[in-house]
């Protein structure tokens, strides 16, 4: 089958400025159109840092990052409009102005463009997604009157409104109890089944390894020490570091 | 009372008319220093057009230029440090508060005659019979451009105000946008340092903005409820002023945080249950 390279890392490093070590040592990782790989590793392993090293958002200090064929340094407010991004324990504040469905709306806007109206077809894509998530009765709360796994699934009902090419998840469990973990690693599955949606998403829980993952980069201290099928990166010594 | 009765109507229809556009248009763009967490931007910027003003002043020249020049070169100076430098934007406002300030007081010393002029006073406390009908219009164009940028760049400031971060991942460029609200709150103080004057003005931006937020969960709404706080509080401010003989700087700031300790024994959002 031929493969289409979606994401392309060639030996990139970023340094925090004012930091002396790099976050991300000389990264080369090739990622094609509909994989889903799960980032895994221990704190501080640079799992955030290589989420947002490729989407632009950390502007890394050596190599190339090339999405969909394009550089990010060059083009990087196009690619973030193809890329939803899920950011890690998001927090708001209690009094913030902005209502769900405000929040949800707001993944379109880099989309919708410029000096364009939001149209009927965008609120809908935010019902769709209120609706695929389970929180459509959230629709009118105010997002700082939220607990932090209603939050969580507003933040992922907001990229899927936004339809991306590749999605970005960093740590989308944190907040969730067993039970919805289950639900959203099941949602976040099918939305990678249906759509061929190229998927990469860091992970701290090994135990809710989402069922589409067929790829695993087990990062520490910014390096990539393995990257391969699940069957093999999780080794019996890797599950017991991870339990203790 | 007796102020009003000497002063020509068509003065008194100015006045009224400057107040309400300074008072909807400084807290128009309030709503967004405010959401920013910016407040000592407006303190910073008004010490800025007040310096600008004395300078002008004390070299015989137009103020409302040199307080215009003053702040625009304040959003200049803070929009890039705050990017470029890993310090936070209170920080430098902070040490360009001290700076303005202690530049608007030496430049007062230089104005010819007297130090303490009438036209250097007006310039701290504001002035209700220094407004003219070109103030009025100039407020009116600044007003009505502030208004159209707002709906045309709505999703981008909306996005923006709710976390810049998120907003550069949806794909959109956020610093542009960010440096425009500077640039915007640098010219909105500059016009309307001549009612206010330069040492309360931040009040103008910060209370009936500050007063909204009590109110509104949806920004939209605070966006409109904003500049109508701002004109009632103005205009509450000039009664008082025209009643008392206080300075309209003064007698707005003394209403706005009044109305701003109302909204908050009001607000919903601080309710219980």
């Amino acid at each position: 089958m031929n493969q289409v390279k979606i994401i392309e890392m060639n030996k990139v490093s970023t340094i925090y400025e004012g930091e002396k070590t790099p976050s991300l040592l000389g990264i080369s990782l090739y990622v094609n159109q509909g994989e889903f790989v799960c980032i895994i590793g221990p704190n501080g392993a640079g799992k955030t840092t290589l989420l947002e090293t490729l989407n632009g958002l950390l502007p890394h200090t050596e190599g190339q990052i090339r999405i969909m064929g394009q550089d990010i340094r060059e083009r990087g407010i196009f690619l973030r409009k193809k890329i939803g991004y899920v950011p890690q324990e998001f927090t708001v504040d209690s009094l913030s102005p902005f209502l769900v469905k405000d929040i949800v709306l707001m993944g379109r806007y880099g989309q919708i463009g410029l000096l364009k109206n939001i149209s009927r077809n965008d609120h809908l894509l935010v019902d769709n997604s209120l609706k695929v998530m389970g929180i459509e009765e959230l629709k009118y709360r105010p997002i700082g009157k939220l607990s932090g796994g209603q939050l969580q699934k507003v933040m992922i009902a907001r990229v899927w409104a936004k339809k991306p090419t590749i999605l970005f998840l960093d740590e989308p469990f944190s907040n969730l109890d067993y039970h919805t973990t289950y639900k959203v690693a099941r949602k976040i599955s099918s939305f990678h089944e249906e759509n061929h949606l190229t998927t990469l998403m860091v992970m701290h829980d090994l135990n809710s390894l989402p069922e589409r993952c067929n790829r695993i980069i087990h990062l520490e201290e910014g390096k990539i020490v393995k990257d391969d099928i699940p069957e093999k990166v999780l080794t019996e010594d890797l599950l017991e570091t991870a339990a203790r | 009372m007796s102020i009003l009765t000497i002063l020509p109507l068509k003065t008194i229809i100015i006045t009224l008319l400057g107040t309400c556009l300074a008072g909807a248009v400084c807290s128009l763009i309030g709503a967004f220093i405010v959401r920013m967490k910016l407040t000592s931007l407006g303190f910073c910027m008004s010490h800025a057009a007040f310096a600008g003003s004395a300078l002008g002043l004390a070299l015989s020249l137009p103020p409302l230029w040199f307080a215009l020049g003053f702040s625009i070169l304040v959003a200049f100076i803070l929009g890039p440090l705050t990017d470029k430098s890993r310090l936070q934007p209170e920080v430098i406002l902070g040490i360009l508060f001290s700076l303005t300030m202690a530049l608007g007081l030496t430049f007062l010393n230089f104005i010819p005659d007297s130090a303490m002029s009438s036209t250097a006073m007006s310039i701290l406390w504001g002035s209700i019979l220094g407004i003219t009908s070109i103030d009025v219009l100039r407020l009116s164009v600044l007003t009505f451009t502030v208004i159209l940028i707002i709906i045309l760049f709505f999703k981008e400031f909306h996005a923006i105000m709710f976390n810049r971060k998120m907003a550069e991942a949806s794909g959109i460029s956020t610093k542009p946008f960010y440096y425009l609200i500077l640039f915007l709150t640098g010219i909105t103080v500059a016009f309307s340092i001549k009612l206010v004057g330069g040492l309360l003005i931040f009040a103008l931006i910060v209370n009936p903005a500050s007063s909204a937020y009590q109110f509104f969960y949806d920004f939209k709404k605070i966006l409109i409820f904003s500049p109508l706080f701002g004109i009632l509080f103005s205009l509450g401010g000039i009664v008082l002023s025209f009643l008392l003989d206080f300075p309209v700087g003064s007698s707005i700031a003394i209403i706005s945080s009044i109305g701003f300790g109302i909204s908050v024994m009001l607000s919903p959002k601080r309710k219980k249950g």
